[in-house]
């Protein structure tokens, strides 16, 4: 057989950091040179793969991004390449395939968005998304993403801390929870006119308002130094590290404090299963597969990445006081 | 269309049974080839979920073939499949074991300890397992020698098969997240094939009932 025994990825072949810069400066121009060329339409198919910037999306934002500042969080980390990370997504208002987001997500309007902020706060409205980002400092995250069916990837992502957001509404001391809201447009969204989904459209996350309020919370706007791509949830998101992927909301058009605890979707659907607070946790198994180990991605087919999960997916410095005293088995 | 396919020789006709069940494995091969040939994008950054997906699915439709074989003779006459029913039962066989294999190594990395307790603990994977086991004696003794040494129990024998499809409909219900087409399908088509042997009588007396109680 034509099997080589050597490992099945080099880590060549596993974009750095200041590789993607780079291959960066090279796309943009040899996108110039092809739309030159005549073969705007052709370059536009094979961006995807190669790992260019996103076409849509407004000016003002791609400048505010490609201005975010380096942070320290997951320099020692070997990033998931871009096509990975843009081309295998749950974001299942495009379809449950792991694939359909990347093919169906482009009838997503991003441009104009806003975020309507309701509940136990004291400025509440509707805000545009530039509303929301003007003078907000962004920079640039390296984070771990443990998703809850045991896969894993390394994303830069770019936004700024979720408190920094939830200070300017000034929450009332009755606000014990954020709850978050996807888009709910099925003319725009394949996979909310599915008539063999038990999803309750639309999409409903939520954290505890000392969660919410944690450093280590962002809301993204950008990944890999670019806007988001529609598939990993433009134009903005949340991003929580030490939970299970599904509770890093996409596409969020509106944020609710409550006092009761909101029921988070995969919770609706099914309790036993899926809890609200979603930590990556080794010791608790999901009913159906455990979560003591992961496939971090990309993996190989006779190298399998397998490693073993962290507790609160490594993140147990910044956030294990959240949860002293709780049972993280009946909270899970 | 009948005639047309009944007339066509026995051994050829066993070619193009072969061939055409014979195709999805050497797909999923290529699919490997190129990959290792470095071919990164080919099966996506999952080529091992990818691959149990794929053969599990095509154990699945040799599964059903298999079991249509009856009915097709019984509700539209058609004789000349059963002579293929051998091959497409050791294709199912096939492409269970392949399944079974891709998922210890791509999955779980041959990490035994893991691959035992996931076994045990993971009820749709016990099942699966289990179909598997019950697939291999209908595998060794799906010769003429056997068939010949075994006479009438033979047949009764063979009626397992009927289990092991329940336990594959179940192995794959079990596994729904939140789309339940493509299980509920396979479900549906298994039900209709064996309800050719079971007469709904049955049905309701041996399944129906046990669940309600």
């Amino acid at each position: 057989m034509l099997i080589k025994s050597a490992a099945d990825i080099k880590s060549s072949e596993i974009t750095s950091h200041s590789a993607y810069l780079n291959r960066r400066k090279f796309m943009q121009q040899s996108g110039l040179a092809m739309a030159a060329m005549g073969l705007a339409s052709t370059a536009g198919a094979i961006e995807t793969h190669d790992g260019k910037a996103p076409k849509f999306g407004p000016d003002w934002l791609k400048q505010q991004v490609a201005g975010a500042t380096e942070t320290n969080f997951g320099k020692d980390e070997k990033l998931t390449p871009y096509r990975d990370v843009t081309s295998y997504n749950n974001f299942y208002e495009f379809g449950t395939g792991k694939d359909d987001p990347v093919r169906n997500a482009g009838s997503l309007i991003t441009d104009p968005w806003s975020v309507t902020i309701e509940g136990q706060c004291e400025k509440q409205g509707t805000f545009n998304l530039e509303d929301i980002l003007k003078s907000m400092p962004l920079e640039e995250r390296i984070y771990r993403l443990r998703c809850v069916e045991a896969w894993s990837m390394v994303i830069p992502w770019i936004g700024f801390p979720l408190a920094e957001l939830i200070k300017r509404f000034k929450p009332l001391s009755t606000a014990k929870y954020v709850e978050f809201t996807t888009l709910e447009a099925p003319k725009q969204m394949i996979g909310q006119r599915s008539r063999f989904s038990t999803i309750d459209w639309p999409y409903v996350e939520a954290l505890r308002i000392d969660e919410a309020m944690n450093p280590l919370t962002l809301m993204a706007v950008g990944l890999y130094g670019e806007i988001l791509p529609k598939q990993n949830g433009a134009p903005i998101r949340l991003v929580v590290p030490w939970k299970y992927g599904f509770k890093s909301i996409k596409s969020i058009v509106k944020i609710r404090f409550t006092e009761k605890p909101p029921i988070n979707t995969w919770q609706a659907i099914a309790p036993r299963e899926y809890g609200f607070y979603a930590n990556v946790n080794p010791e608790v198994s999901h009913p159906r597969w455990s979560q003591a180990k992961e496939r971090r991605l990309p993996s190989g087919l006779f190298s399998v990445n397998r490693i073993p999960t962290q507790m609160f997916n490594g993140y147990g410095d910044q956030v294990a006081h959240l949860y002293k005293g709780m049972d993280l088995r009946k909270s899970f | 269309m009948r005639q047309l396919l009944s007339s066509i020789p026995l051994f050829a006709r066993r070619c193009l049974v072969f061939i055409a069940l014979f195709t999805p494995f050497a797909y999923i091969l290529a699919q490997v080839v190129a990959l290792q040939m470095g071919d990164y994008e080919i099966l996506g950054p999952e080529p091992g979920k990818a691959i149990v997906w794929f053969t599990g699915e095509w154990a699945f439709n040799a599964l059903l073939l298999t079991l249509a074989i009856g009915p097709a003779r019984q509700w539209l006459n058609w004789k000349w499949p059963l002579a293929h029913r051998r091959m497409l039962g050791l294709f199912v066989m096939f492409y269970a074991t392949l399944h079974l294999l891709s998922y210890m190594a791509f999955l779980l990395a041959w990490q035994w300890q893991d691959i035992g307790s996931e076994l045990v603990e993971r009820p749709y994977l016990t099942l699966g397992f289990l179909a598997w086991v019950l697939l291999i004696p209908l595998s060794i003794t799906s010769t003429k020698g056997w068939q010949r040494r075994l006479k009438r129990k033979w047949k009764s024998m063979h009626k397992l098969i009927y289990l092991i499809a329940i336990l594959c409909v179940v192995h794959y219900l079990l596994q729904i997240r939140s789309n339940w087409f493509e299980p509920s399908l396979y479900a549906l088509i298994t039900l209709v094939l064996l309800s050719q042997r079971f007469s709904l009588a049955f049905c309701y007396t041996h399944f129906v009932r046990c669940f309600h109680t």
